[in-house]
């Protein structure tokens, strides 16, 4: 009996003593690092650069904000009865968005989703322990990619609110949207910074270099009108060697071929795996719900007007285009969208098709066409149609509708950069949107060329004004 | 099922074995007063529930096993008396009236307490109230019986958990379910599926903070406490019971046939086509794809007839079978439980299934006067195919969906019209034909899943001294759960898209450990008694999961996954741990005045570091005033007792790592190879702590004319601060939602209970009711008290101060614009023509804009309330139970998809009655269909939400236990046979399933387990926000259950 009791006494007592321990309390996460302890040496550094990067996935995704406003905004393609919320996708295409516009909420998330990831490692990088010239390249790095988020939001909603470090909900509370001229000059000073830190070349392929700061400096004075400058810092890359074209415009858009001489910013995938980040705009862009196994969603459907623009002998038309597909019964179903990222051998994975292109931010001949539109020399985009053998801008031969080296270069950038979602942003940043939609039925105005601010984000907070005619 | 049916044979041969001689008593009951006899006094033989009723003469005759045997007499109102029989063959016993009714022992946390020296606010259902009832969850048996608990059946598939809410919702997006706590072990979203009702000896819900407080950091939802059967010392009590039922989906949506099917689609194409300048007669060629008509639609709509319901197909009548043996019985040192079950249940729904088996035993004795041992060890197995219940994505509301125009199945014997052989296929063409048929996910797909649990409690008590007891428990719950999933290549063509095969395999497992260790004081001292406690118990859980999928499967021989290429897979788990420290005192004197007062301390891992531990105390009186002397001369109150309490609990609910900021893999490419990333994915909150509810309970019991009526009512006030909020933050800091402890919000109310003895002679009616009303109030937000709005599916909920939590939000639409007169005369959307919906002006500023979505309800109902009534009559009992909410609303958020032209699904019969021209203006209420709305019509508005008032004939059950005359000879103590029915009937204005149906459960988190806050749908970031939204639902089938209970 005796003995009972002092085994009750010792293992009560033990558990006491135990128990208390305060530790038991002091449960780490089991399946996800604690951000806690992160962000101390190079290596935490190297794997953040790698997740602010996959922020380019969410921008520049086939249903994100740079393809909806930059093609389906403009008057290339049509979108199918496509999977999700139809009515808020069409309004894009017709101008009829409205603030509760659900697509315009999610790009407003995407953007500011993907500018914390960037501004955290900025943040991070502030106090960390590490060389000055890992620091000052990352940082150039990270300022690039939130100066190509400024960029985007500022011709998409006109002024924003300018986050440039992490913000605590209290803070956000407080900040109202920033004047547009404040946030370009943010822009300036960021992308002036970048352009010293970064190499001409880059020591892992696909981050951001030097030519790639200068393009988007270039393209940024351009919105503002200031086309000797925008001149000056595409002619630097010009003039760096190097880029070039490549001798074939249809092997461009070969699956295999990535970060070619013609490349100067572009957005890894890698393909033939489902748990890899496989590339989506060859399943988005596909024009019927499931006819081979996965489900194409339908995306950016080519128009006829974009079709017909092709000039009978260019070769950009087949290379750019689909024609149509053959169907489960194995008939030809015919339908116009882009070819430009397709890869017709990669392994089909659930509803998904596990692509392997990439996707090319800025390209060579983009940057030839933006010389042009800042210096008014023709001879820069007469390179680009050199290439698919097409006469020459004032040669014999050359479209005669186009008399204008304004002109001329509309038609060719419609042309050679088809759905890369550039359209909208040409036609705006030229003064042209109005016109040249009006004449394709859009119901376009001026007040229309800026997306509303998502009635959410204003119930959320009052101090966020809307734009004019919404 | 033979197997079942032979070890019960078996079972019932034994009985037979061990009977002995009987003998036959008979005799008369008379009361000590004035009354004299006394009809209906129960007279049951000791140890057995076997018995009989004196008659209308207070004569009674039964037939006892042997002279050992004791007779014991019980009637309400009156003290029990036990006789043993002896040599007597003629009885005559004498009751006389008690005054002191409530010693009746409830269970309470911790330990028992006498009826009478309860506090708080406690209700105490013992195993009679549920024991014909054929549920497989008993909390699903005591809807609607009891006053403030709210039990709703969100899904009505077999083994759905229902959601359950005491006392209104104590959070905005903490969890809100209950602590269930079997057999003296918390556990943090159990599912009750997991105990056998008929092993249940009672349960008692624990109201109010004061009885919750000892559970501290987890008693602000309330706390259910669940006990199970032991045996009673005497003979072998064996008893046996079969039901067998048939379940019907008996309330049907009303979809539209293929012929209003095919007119509403054709006017959809038309009115968008003539909105932008075509005509109704223009042919396929001069239009857009998108506004392409069928010709069939055309030129020969009656070919398809009334089409495809796809309901008939899904649905069936679907039986059930459920058998139990237990054997309970004991000496007075060792007692002990022994049970088995087996239920066997069809779904409603096509190829779904719910089989359950469960074993329990529970066996304590003393070992010597000093030391007590005992475990209770329940074991429970349950293979189901459960669908239907994921809301829009899931079967049934698939089902509804799909396009009546297909037959079931086309000429080859394939489900769908995306068979390229099938001269169905033209229909490919029109992206807008929609098809999911329920086969090809009900019988193309092989899906099963496999739950084995566990729960052990084994204690040892052990007796210091007379009156301290030390109590030492380890307990243990063992859950496993795997799902199988494999769907078959093409899936006959019959779903959305034509899909390869495709398979995932999922395993679930939890541990949960509790150590629990007590000293009980107990003294009594002339008219002094005092119990005190102390306690110090420490508990853990971790949970993990797997997840494996594959595809590229050869062909549909073998679906294991083996046969394909794994695609995915991945492994998580997750661990929460708590330590407690309790103390308690109860102080009663004279039996009249009683004081209790407790304190509990909790430490839980999912806090932030500086906030880990919590206190939580209560305190309450009782005073019994029919006591008193001044109470004499009012002889019609046998009993009235006046309860106060007050006390502070709290809510843990949050995800096991709330405070702390996570990292997510965010991989990219670098240089052509994949490369690690990783990413923040949520905001920390270090200070993170616990959401405490203070609540004061006020409560009178009274007992009339000895007991004939007894009545309660409470009066509450809860107030629930530092609330545990997911706070919408600005999206511009990168994330959408930060967990924090902000704001205030009050829960007040009042119930009352009834019941009364309306006849009580050898006929008997009795009826009880139940009403309550819960007013939930919001006193205080985060920073500038902004509105708290959450948006899932187009539905919006917002929470602002001085309203109830998450009101809908949106426009009002009053009815159609039926011709331009009266657009013109009233603001509207630019786009409105006749036939739109007329959106409501709200701020009156003669125009339609954001500035005019209002509240448009909330689903926390003004009152929910239940009537019993029971009639009885010579071994005949027969009682309905009516069950109603009232003052409710419901978001039918499948108006999105069946409501309005969504992509050419389906449509609810209900919207047939549109607009169609100034001369058929339809109904008034539902506008043009148009396949492009260009106004507000697909927005959130008062055309989605509907009155969820209801009531309904929830159960109906008749039973007649077999006359002891003709049993006896056989040595069977007791045989009933019963009927019962549930859901007998709703009466209800809804037009979807049922308006208990919410597609989004409470919040609850950190859980392998199946509970009912798992049916959530779409990205709500706050399930539990999004209650009273219907977004696809299982309907509740209507049950009727036959059943033989015997007992040897």
């Amino acid at each position: 009996m005796k003995k009972i009791i002092q085994y009750l006494v010792v293992v009560s007592s033990l558990f006491l003593t135990w128990g208390c321990k305060e530790s038991f309390l002091d449960l780490a996460p089991i399946s996800n690092p604690n951000a806690g302890n992160f962000y101390k040496t190079k290596a935490d550094f190297d794997l953040a650069a790698t997740a602010a990067y996959t922020t380019l996935y969410t921008v520049y995704d086939a249903q994100g904000p740079i393809s909806y406003v930059g093609e389906l905004m403009g008057d290339n393609v049509t979108i199918n009865a496509i999977p999700g919320n139809q009515a808020d996708k069409w309004q894009f295409r017709d101008y009829t968005i409205t603030p509760a516009n659900t697509m315009v909420y999610q790009f407003w998330q995407n953007f500011y989703k993907s500018l914390y990831n960037v501004n955290l490692v900025l943040d991070k990088l502030e106090g960390a322990d590490l060389d000055a010239a890992y620091k000052t390249k990352l940082r150039g790095e990270m300022l690039f990619l939130r100066s190509l988020y400024y960029y985007n939001m500022v011709q998409i909603w006109g002024e924003v609110p300018l986050v440039t470090r992490t913000l605590t909900a209290a803070e956000a509370q407080a900040l109202p949207r920033t004047p547009v001229a404040e946030i370009n000059a943010q822009i300036m000073k960021d992308l002036t910074e970048a352009k010293s830190a970064l190499p001409v070349t880059a020591t892992v392929v696909g981050r951001a270099t030097k030519g790639a700061v200068q393009t988007l400096l270039g393209k940024q004075y351009l919105v503002m009108g200031d086309k000797t400058n925008a001149g000056k810092e595409f002619l630097e890359v010009y003039n760096s060697k190097q880029y070039s074209l490549l001798p074939s415009f249809a092997s461009l858009w070969d699956p295999k071929t990535k970060n070619t001489k013609e490349s100067i910013f572009e957005i890894q995938y890698l393909g033939g795996s489902p748990t890899s980040p496989f590339s989506t705009y060859y399943r988005e862009f596909f024009p019927s719900t499931n006819v081979l196994g996965f489900y194409g969603s339908g995306m950016n459907q080519v128009v006829d007007n974009v079709w017909n623009e092709f000039e009978a002998k260019d070769s950009r038309k087949q290379a750019s285009i689909d024609t149509g597909f053959v169907d489960a019964k194995g008939t030809f179903n015919a339908a116009r969208f882009p070819k430009k990222w397709a890869d017709k051998t990669a392994p089909v994975v659930g509803q998904n098709i596990a692509a392997n292109n990439n996707f090319i931010v800025f390209r060579y001949a983009d940057l030839l066409l933006l010389l042009t539109e800042a210096t008014g020399d023709a001879k820069y985009m007469n390179e680009v149609r050199a290439r698919v053998g097409l006469p020459a801008y004032g040669e014999s031969g050359y479209p005669q509708k186009y008399n204008t080296v304004a002109l001329a270069l509309e038609h060719e950038r419609r042309m050679e950069l088809a759905f890369e979602f550039h359209r909208w942003f040409d036609l705006k940043r030229t003064n042209r949107a109005i016109p040249v939609l009006k004449e394709k039925g859009k119901s376009v105005t001026e007040e229309k060329l800026l997306l509303p601010i998502p009635t959410f984000v204003r119930d959320q907070n009052a101090i966020i004004t809307q734009n004019k005619g919404y | 099922m033979k197997k079942v049916l032979s070890s019960l044979f078996l079972v019932f041969l034994v009985a037979q074995g061990i009977r002995a001689q009987s003998v036959s008593v008979s005799g008369t009951v008379t009361s000590s007063g004035s009354e004299g006899s006394l009809p209906g006094v129960s007279v049951i033989i000791k140890g057995t529930q076997r018995g009989t009723t004196t008659n209308a003469d207070g004569a009674f005759q039964i037939e006892v096993p042997d002279q050992q045997a004791t007779l014991v007499f019980s009637f309400v109102g009156y003290k029990t008396v036990e006789r043993v029989v002896g040599s007597q063959s003629q009885l005559s016993v004498q009751l006389s009236p008690d005054n002191q009714v409530l010693d009746e022992v409830v269970v309470v946390g911790y330990g028992t307490q006498s009826k009478r020296a309860v506090t708080g606010s406690v209700i105490s259902v013992n195993y009679d109230k549920f024991k014909d009832r054929s549920f497989s969850n008993v909390t699903q048996s005591l809807a609607g019986t009891m006053p403030g608990v709210n039990i709703s059946q969100s899904q009505g598939a077999p083994g759905a958990s229902p959601v359950i809410k005491i006392r209104g919702v104590s959070s905005i997006t903490a969890g809100t379910n209950p602590l269930i706590v079997v057999d003296g072990v918390p556990l943090e979203n159990f599912n009750l599926n997991l105990i056998n009702p008929q092993d249940i000896e009672s349960i008692e819900v624990l109201k109010d903070a004061s009885s919750a407080a000892i559970y501290g950091s987890r008693g602000s939802s309330g706390v259910i406490l669940v006990t199970t059967k032991m045996g009673k010392p005497g003979k072998a009590n064996v008893s046996a019971n079969i039901e067998y039922g048939t379940q019907e989906v008996v309330r049907r949506v009303k979809m539209m046939d293929a012929q209003q099917f095919i007119e509403t689609y054709v006017d959809a194409k038309n009115n968008a086509w003539m909105a932008q300048g075509g005509k109704a007669s223009d042919p396929n060629n001069l239009r857009p794809a998108t506004l392409r008509i069928p010709e069939d639609f055309t030129t020969n709509p009656g070919q398809f007839g009334k089409g495809t319901d796809w309901q008939e197909v899904m649905f069936r009548k679907a039986p059930s079978f459920n058998a139990q043996v237990s054997v309970s019985g004991g000496t007075e040192k060792t007692q002990y439980m022994f049970s088995g079950a087996y239920l066997d249940q069809t779904a409603v729904l096509d190829n779904n299934y719910y089989k359950r088996l469960t074993m329990r035993s529970n066996v304590r004795t003393e070992v010597n006067k000093h030391l007590t041992v005992g475990l209770n060890l329940g074991i429970t197995s349950i293979f189901d195919r459960t669908e239907g219940t994921s809301g829009k994505s899931d079967v049934i509301s698939l089902g509804l969906q799909s396009s009546p125009i297909f037959p079931v199945y086309n000429e080859n014997g394939n489900l769908g019209f995306r068979d390229p052989n099938s001269t169905w296929f033209k229909y490919t063409a029109y992206p807008d034909m929609n098809l999911w048929h329920p086969y090809s996910l009900t019988r193309e797909a092989e899906k099963s899943r496999k739950s084995f649990n566990t729960i052990a409690t084994g204690f040892l008590e052990y007796k210091i001294v007379d009156d301290l007891r030390f109590r030492t428990s380890l307990s243990g719950n063992l859950y496993n759960a795997r799902a199988d999933f494999y769907w078959k290549d093409k899936q006959k063509y019959g779903y959305s898209a034509v899909l390869p095969a495709q398979g995932n395999a999922g395993n679930n497992y939890m541990l949960n450990w509790l150590s629990e260790n007590t000293l009980t004081y107990d003294k009594h001292l002339g008219d002094h008694s005092v119990t005190g406690l102390l306690g110090y118990t420490v508990q853990k859980q971790r949970d993990e999961t797997m997840y494996v999928a594959a595809n590229n499967f050869p062909n549909d021989l073998v679906q294991t996954l083996n046969a394909g290429t794994v695609s995915a897979g991945n492994t998580t788990a997750s661990e929460w741990a708590l330590i407690s420290y309790l103390a308690r005192v109860q102080y009663n004197y004279n039996n009249r005045y009683f004081l209790s007062g407790a304190i509990r301390r909790d430490g839980m891992s999912r806090f932030g570091a500086d906030n880990k531990w919590g206190y939580f105390p209560s305190v309450s009186a009782g005073w019994l005033i029919s006591e008193e002397a001044f109470m004499g001369n009012i002889k019609a109150v046998n009993n009235l007792k006046l309860r106060v309490s007050y006390g502070v609990t709290g809510n843990n609910q949050i995800p096991n790592y709330g405070a702390v900021s996570l990292l997510g893999s965010a991989p990219y490419v670098n240089g052509g190879t994949l490369a690690n990333g990783l990413v923040v994915s949520g905001l920390a909150n270090s200070g993170l702590k616990w959401e405490k509810t203070d609540q004061s309970n006020i409560g009178v019991d009274i007992g009339l004319f000895k007991n004939r009526i007894t009545a309660s009512v409470e009066l509450y006030n809860s107030l629930t601060r530092d609330m545990l909020l997911f706070v919408p933050i600005p999206d511009i800091t990168g994330f959408s939602t930060q967990l924090s402890n902000i704001g205030k919000m009050r829960n007040r109310g009042v119930e009352f209970a009834i019941s009364t003895k309306n006849i009580n002679r050898a006929l008997t009616w009795t009826t009880d009711f139940n009403i309550a009303h819960n007013k939930n109030k919001v006193l205080q937000l985060g920073p500038n008290n902004a509105p708290i709005q959450y948006v899932d599916n187009v539905t919006t909920v917002r929470t602002e101060v001085g309203q109830p939590v998450s009101n809908f939000f949106g426009y009002i639409f009053d009815g159609v614009f039926k011709n331009q007169a009266e657009i013109d005369a009233y603001p509207h959307h630019a786009s409105t023509t006749p036939g739109d919906p007329k959106v409501r002006d709200v701020n009156g500023d003669g125009k339609i804009s954001d500035a005019d979505r209002t509240i448009l309800g909330n689903y926390q109902p003004d009152f929910i309330g239940g009537i019993t009534n029971t009639f009885g009559y010579k071994g005949f009992e027969l009682s309905f139970l009516f069950q109603g909410s009232f003052g409710g609303e419901i978001v039918n958020n499948n108006i999105r998809f069946l409501g309005t032209w969504d992509n050419g699904r389906n449509f609810f019969e209900d919207m047939y009655g549109y607009w169609r021209s100034e001369s058929e203006p339809g109904d008034g209420r539902h506008f043009k269909p148009s396949v492009n709305y260009l106004g507000l019509q697909k927005q959130f508005s008062s055309y989605w939400v509907e009155d969820a008032s209801f009531v309904r004939l929830k159960n109906i059950r008749v039973s007649y236990s077999l006359p002891n005359q003709l049993i006896s000879r056989l040595n069977i103590k007791d045989v009933r046979v019963y009927m019962n029915a549930e859901n007998v009937y709703l009466f209800s204005k809804y037009i979807g399933y049922d308006p208990e149906n919410t597609t989004y459960g409470t919040t609850s988190y950190s859980s392998s387990m199946e509970t009912a806050s798992n049916y959530t749908s779409g990205n709500a970031p706050v399930p539990g926000a999004f209650q009273g939204v219907d977004y696809g639902s299982y309907p509740l089938p209507r049950v009727i259950t036959f059943g033989i209970k015997a007992s040897f």
